[in-house]
């Protein structure tokens, strides 16, 4: 990234005196200003997380705390009831995830490298589902879960779950697939391998990126999707992160310093995996949204 | 509707593989696609088409009835306007924003990594987290806004941000901003990655401005991200749900009600099913209309 030289040259032969290190250093400056105002409110939400609830009464939420304790996390942990959530979350995000990442990568490949027929009218109504919003879906699959005996079950919400994470991973997939060259999958065809081979064999090792990438924008939507978790499960043993969430909230509507620990447990896995896994995450949002 | 090209270039070249062995491995992900996304859409549109209550085993056909009740619903009114200001603000002040950022970000900026980090970061918390962090800081008295007016002698100005109808909806928009600035401008980024740096240096010696560059190198040049952009944000603007709900349960009043959680209230608090898909139908097929362009652009790209 040094690509300084060049312009600080012609800088220089022009009457502008080296304006360009000092225009770095103020725009460091301002950009670190904003994007602490940026995190601010997650700033906030940690130090109220670790302080006494009176505390926080007696000194406001922008005060540093007097005493630090970690009391807010036992029991927004206990009364959040989030020791179910997470396991129920974490279940879905198993059961759901590679078996979505799966499907779409076949239907991706047969769209990008089998010539299936009507390929484009697949591809456009399964685009098409990029657009649908879920509440338009939510009486019929509620009507479909309750006659299958699904409601208030975590296997109820995986037909849903599938169906709308298709339509982004076959975007990102099968513009992946179309790059891989034909001359590879060609000669593995001429030595015997059936299509289904040279899917695992070597379209999917080759893709590797490309599908850790959805798998990981895949396992977040999963983590935090809520309305059909709202509206299928009714029982707190069988509610995920979001909905759990959202009852603990209204639980701790005036115990201030609980309630930011509680939504500090529900985010801090998320923020974690996002923290380590952003290269994949931003790779994957860029090329899926911009031509493959 | 369907791409009517698509069997007559197939004639082109007859392949070994196409036939039922693609079809085996597209069937899993199109049966799954058609059974909990097709179906269930379609089968909306049939509800909106009966006065279901949601509960009871039978129902009545009533043709258009639903529809035609909508627009002396001032709910629906109310709903309709609140989507359409949703659209329109969070839509233009993220990518502006976003845009921003990014040609600073590509600028001469220390620690870029670590900035394009914490402006992304509010995208990949569950909505209703969003929704609960800043039902946080809008707390009339114990909230943080309200707390850095009365800090610096702004008493005047704190005020139950999301308890009244005059600044519900703008509050539920600013956390809906703050979540999404970060998708544009990571979009945005990778575009400008994409622009020569010759042109700059060149326009340079030219003896261009800065602006003058900006509108005569960077704009043309980010063009297909503009595109995209605003395309997905546009989508995803008509998406809105999880973060009203949550936030203000479409209050104070009916103050933030969007067509998603009107519908839903519709639906599963006054057993009116038939009627809520109808409002479900409305701004799902408005938001199929305008996404159209997107969807045909991606399917002939890839073709």
């Amino acid at each position: 990234m040094t690509t300084v030289l060049m312009p600080e040259a012609t800088i220089a032969t022009t009457h502008t005196p080296p304006k360009k290190a000092k225009g770095g250093l103020s725009t460091t400056v301002v950009m670190t200003l904003v994007a602490l105002l940026w995190i601010s409110p997650l700033v906030l939400l940690i130090i109220t997380a670790v302080r006494p609830l009176s505390d926080f009464v007696a000194n406001g939420p922008l005060s540093w705390p007097s005493t630090f304790t970690f009391q807010n996390f036992a029991d927004a942990w206990n009364i959040g009831n989030f020791a179910t959530t997470y396991r129920n979350s974490l279940i879905l995000l198993i059961l759901k995830v590679p078996l979505g990442v799966f499907v779409s990568a076949m239907l991706a490949y047969a769209l990008a490298k089998l010539r299936i027929r009507f390929g484009r009218t697949i591809m456009y109504t399964v685009f098409l589902g990029l657009t649908i919003p879920i509440y338009i879906t939510i009486v019929p699959v509620f009507v479909m879960a309750r006659s299958a005996g699904l409601t208030d079950s975590l296997i109820g919400l995986i037909g849903p779950y599938l169906a709308f994470g298709i339509p982004f991973e076959v975007l990102v997939l099968q513009s992946f697939f179309r790059q891989l060259p034909d001359e590879i999958l060609e000669a593995a065809r001429i030595d015997g391998a059936g299509a289904w081979r040279i899917f695992l064999t070597i379209v999917l090792p080759l893709s590797a990126p490309a599908l850790v990438t959805v798998f990981i924008l895949d396992a977040v939507a999963t983590w935090n999707e809520f309305l059909f978790a709202l509206i299928l499960l009714n029982s707190d043993a069988h509610k995920t992160i979001p909905v759990g969430l959202l009852n603990f909230q209204g639980q701790f509507s005036n115990n201030n310093t609980g309630l930011a620990a509680g939504i500090l447990i529900a985010v801090v896995p998320i923020l974690i995996a996002y923290t380590f896994l952003q290269r994949w995450i931003v790779g994957g949002l860029t090329a899926g949204a911009s031509k493959g | 509707m369907a791409v009517l090209t698509a069997p007559r270039k197939a004639t082109r070249k007859k392949t070994r593989h196409g036939g039922l062995v693609a079809w085996g491995f597209a069937l899993p992900a199109l049966l799954v696609y058609a059974g909990f996304l097709v179906y269930p859409a379609l089968s909306s549109l049939w509800f909106s088409f009966t006065d279901w209550d949601g509960l009871s085993a039978g129902y009545n056909v009533v043709g258009l009835d639903n529809y035609t009740a909508l627009p002396s619903d001032p709910v629906v009114r109310q709903a309709a306007l609140n989507n359409l200001i949703w659209a329109v603000v969070t839509v233009v002040a993220p990518v502006v924003l976003g845009l921003v950022l990014a040609v600073i970000l590509n600028g001469k900026v220390r620690g870029k990594p670590v900035l394009r980090l914490i402006f992304y970061t509010p995208a990949v918390l569950p909505l209703v987290s969003v929704a609960s962090i800043w039902g946080w800081l809008y707390n009339p008295e114990y909230g943080a806004i309200n707390a850095a007016l009365r800090a610096v002698g702004l008493d005047g100005l704190a005020q139950p941000w999301l308890g009244q109808d005059s600044t519900a909806l703008g509050a539920t928009m600013v956390a809906a901003i703050w979540l999404r600035v970060g998708f544009p401008m990571l979009l945005y980024l990778a575009a400008l990655q994409g622009i020569s740096a010759d042109l700059y240096e060149a326009a340079t010696v030219d003896g261009a401005t800065r602006w003058q560059q900006f509108w005569h190198i960077t704009m043309p040049g980010l063009k297909p991200a503009h595109y995209v952009v605003i395309a997905l944000s546009v989508i995803d603007s008509f998406k809105v749900f999880d973060l009203i709900y949550a936030m203000t349960y479409g209050g104070p009043g009916t103050a933030t009600q969007v067509m998603g959680t009107w519908m839903y209230f519709n639906v599963f608090q006054y057993n009116q099913a038939g009627y809520g898909t109808a409002i479900a139908v409305v701004i799902t097929v408005v938001a199929i209309a305008v996404s159209i362009p997107y969807v045909r652009s991606q399917t002939k790209e890839h073709a």
